[in-house]
């Protein structure tokens, strides 16, 4: 039964995600721009997955923009003559957005060091739009503090300066630690979505949680933050009852992401995501554990400490391999692994039959499947999540 | 004692199961179809699961599981849902105990499942998106030739000469069957052309699915004495080692099956609650 307050609450959280979706849904990136009318002068830099160090963007007073393709919204045509049929979706929406005139709102653009693919798109976007600023990031695949550390160390310090240049401010350590600050409170806010999703999932469902977070990828850091704090405090007080599904972590969509219908689709089938590698941009880190000395020393120390794992960073001890998948399977207390790549991704299906030999060693149910962001016929994966929910719900072990 | 319930939302029909359980003792207390006829879901939800409670002489609060399948994942007061397929071969094992296979006929797919003893599905085979195998599509037959459902199967079963149907595609067999109409050609007749049509695709599941020994018909269609004359005659002809049956709860697989499975998921989760309160 709802009260008065409850329906209000309800009505609140509607109202957010009603909001969330009409910018997923906007290729035209019209916040960007209301940001950029609100803010005369100040520069928006665009970014992909996996990482990128959003602090460095936004103490340069940039607006960092996460591009995730134009989903199953936009025919590709300029973007099928820039790559070979058996490279992923992704690049191809990424150049179609561009040369279609969607991303002109951005000043500029970085590729972080995801894979082979992504280089080319920045090699790519560097010959295709020469007069904008371009980086290709490349962050360290080597953890050592005396290698990869300093390597790190001295890019963010490039970075800075760079964007600070073009933005026409001077490089500081207090503004940085501001920044440091404010994505540190986002990050919070994000980790408290997640616990609510895995301790009672059916308050907020796994699409809603994607909605709100993707949010993140266009609006300003604080403005996010706020966001998914009021969506929080929305959620928690509105009508809601447990429903018994399959607990699961998603695992391999860390680049080009899955539809939101094939999100709903793994709702409908009785799959509740309570743990996934959408967007790892917004918890790469977790929260920085020093807020003194230089900023750029705290945020490269971080990486090198505390970088999730995705298939895009090497792991050098073979045996250490799919540790934290286990490790969230067991925090989730989920039941399985939905192992959903991207098609043609090498880095997420090279790791895949490592990872599900972890599984396997480790008794965790698994199954796999793979999508393209404008994948549209979802009737395969619904048979193949429904029948993988009932598995664990009916013959797993207990 | 347990009480659960099913509950199937099918693309034409709504059924719904209330089911007691104790030990390996199973009783339906309850049973009721509605068809969707246009109407708003949620109030032909209500309203079947309503009829199955009332004839169980139940209420809402005895019922430890609710569980759906079919399109009901968006019925609110579900304890649980299972997909269609896995609750259909339940539900079939639990009719015909000695079925070791399910050929599932709604209004919109049919598919063959192969299970093992306890009803878990090993291999299915289904319908491509086309609905000629479909209800739907004798649905539609017999408004054209202005006969209802109920009377299909007797009237296709006076057929003597049936005629073939010449397309496998739902929308040319009804341009089909149009042109029998108008070339003289006995409603029987055409009838029984579209069930052997149908049956035509339906056994070619069967044999791709590896089945063998019983096979029970379920879904809305299991009931059609017409369309299971023309299943029996093709296997026969093609001499597969199938023994096809039906029952007359057959319709109501799906929900009988979730409501079994409700009742295995709530021991379940008593049990992982006992044991996370024992760690």
């Amino acid at each position: 039964m709802s009260s008065p307050a409850t329906a209000v609450l309800d009505a609140d959280a509607k109202a957010i995600l009603a909001r969330c979706e009409e910018l997923y849904e906007d290729l035209e990136l019209s916040a960007v721009k209301a940001w950029k009318a609100a803010h005369p002068g100040a520069l928006a830099i665009g970014y992909l997955p996996t990482y990128v160090p959003r602090e460095i963007l936004h103490a340069a007073g940039c607006l960092p923009v996460g591009v995730l393709g134009a989903g199953e919204q936009l025919e590709i045509v300029k973007g099928d003559a820039c790559f070979q049929s058996y490279i992923c979706h992704f690049p191809r929406s990424v150049i179609e957005l561009g040369l279609s005139g969607r991303l002109d709102a951005l000043d500029g653009m970085i590729f972080p060091s995801t894979c082979d693919v992504i280089r080319n798109l920045s090699g790519i976007w560097k010959l295709s739009f020469p007069g904008k600023f371009a980086r290709y990031l490349d962050v360290p695949q080597n953890f050592d503090p005396r290698i990869g550390g300093r390597f790190y160390r001295r890019l963010l310090d490039e970075l800075h300066r760079d964007l600070c240049r073009l933005s026409g401010r001077e490089p500081s350590a207090e503004t940085l630690w501001a920044s440091i600050a404010a994505y540190d409170e986002n990050r919070r806010a994000v980790r408290e979505l997640y616990e609510l999703r895995r301790e009672e999932p059916w308050r907020v469902r796994a699409s809603e949680a994607y909605l709100v977070l993707r949010a993140g990828m266009q609006l300003d850091v604080h403005e996010h933050t706020e966001l998914v704090r009021s969506f929080l405090q929305a959620v928690r007080g509105r009508p809601a009852r447990a429903v018994d599904d399959a607990r699961v972590v998603l695992c391999g969509a860390f680049c080009e992401q899955p539809p939101l219908g094939l999100i709903r689709t793994l709702e409908r089938a009785g799959c509740e995501v309570v743990d996934d590698d959408y967007m790892l941009v917004l918890r790469w880190l977790g929260e920085l554990p020093r807020r003194d000395g230089d900023p750029l020393d705290a945020l490269s120390d971080a990486y090198l400490a505390y970088s999730g794992e995705t298939a895009s960073r090497y792991v050098p001890d073979g045996t250490a391999k799919g540790e934290r998948l286990v490790q969230a399977v067991r925090k989730s207390r989920a039941e399985g692994v939905i192992f959903a790549a991207p098609s043609f991704c090498d880095p997420a299906l090279l790791d895949r039959p490592m990872l599900q030999a972890v599984c396997d060693r480790e008794g965790i149910a698994h199954t796999a499947l793979k999508y393209a962001e404008n994948t549209g016929q979802m009737q395969p994966i619904r048979e193949q999540a429904g029948t993988f929910a009932d598995a664990i719900k009916l013959w797993g072990d207990v | 004692m347990t009480i659960t319930s099913g509950i199937d939302v099918g693309s034409s029909a709504v059924k719904a199961i209330v089911l007691q359980t104790e030990g390996e003792q199973r009783r339906v207390l309850g049973r009721a179809v509605h068809r969707i006829r246009g109407r708003e879901l949620a109030d032909v939800v209500s309203a079947c699961y309503g009829a199955a409670l009332a004839q169980a002489g139940c209420t809402r609060q005895d019922v430890a599981y609710v569980a759906t399948t079919g399109e009901a994942e968006n019925v609110e007061f579900r304890t649980g849902h299972f997909y269609s397929m896995t609750t259909h071969a339940r539900g079939g094992l639990e009719l015909v105990p000695a079925a070791r296979a399910v050929l599932d006929i709604g209004a919109l797919h049919g598919r063959v499942i192969r299970m093992d003893e306890r009803g878990k599905v090993l291999e299915y085979q289904m319908t491509s998106q086309c609905a000629s195998g479909s209800g739907q599509f004798l649905e539609n037959i017999g408004r054209y030739l202005g006969v209802s459902l109920e009377e299909l199967g007797a009237l296709s079963r006076q057929a003597d000469r049936p005629e073939q149907v010449s397309s496998i595609c739902a929308v040319l067999a009804e341009t089909d069957v149009i042109n029998m109409v108008s070339r003289g050609i006995s409603t029987p007749n055409i009838l029984k052309g579209i069930h052997l049509s149908m049956a035509d695709r339906l056994v070619k599941l069967v044999r791709a699915a590896r089945c063998s020994g019983t096979l029970v018909i379920t879904g809305g269609l299991a009931r059609d004495q017409g369309l299971f004359a023309a299943l029996r005659e093709l296997v026969a002809e093609r001499e597969l080692d199938v023994e096809l049956c039906t029952h007359e709860d057959s319709p109501l697989a799906g929900a009988l099956g979730a409501a079994i499975f409700g009742e295995v998921r709530k021991r379940k989760l008593e049990r992982l609650a006992s044991l996370a309160a024992a760690s």
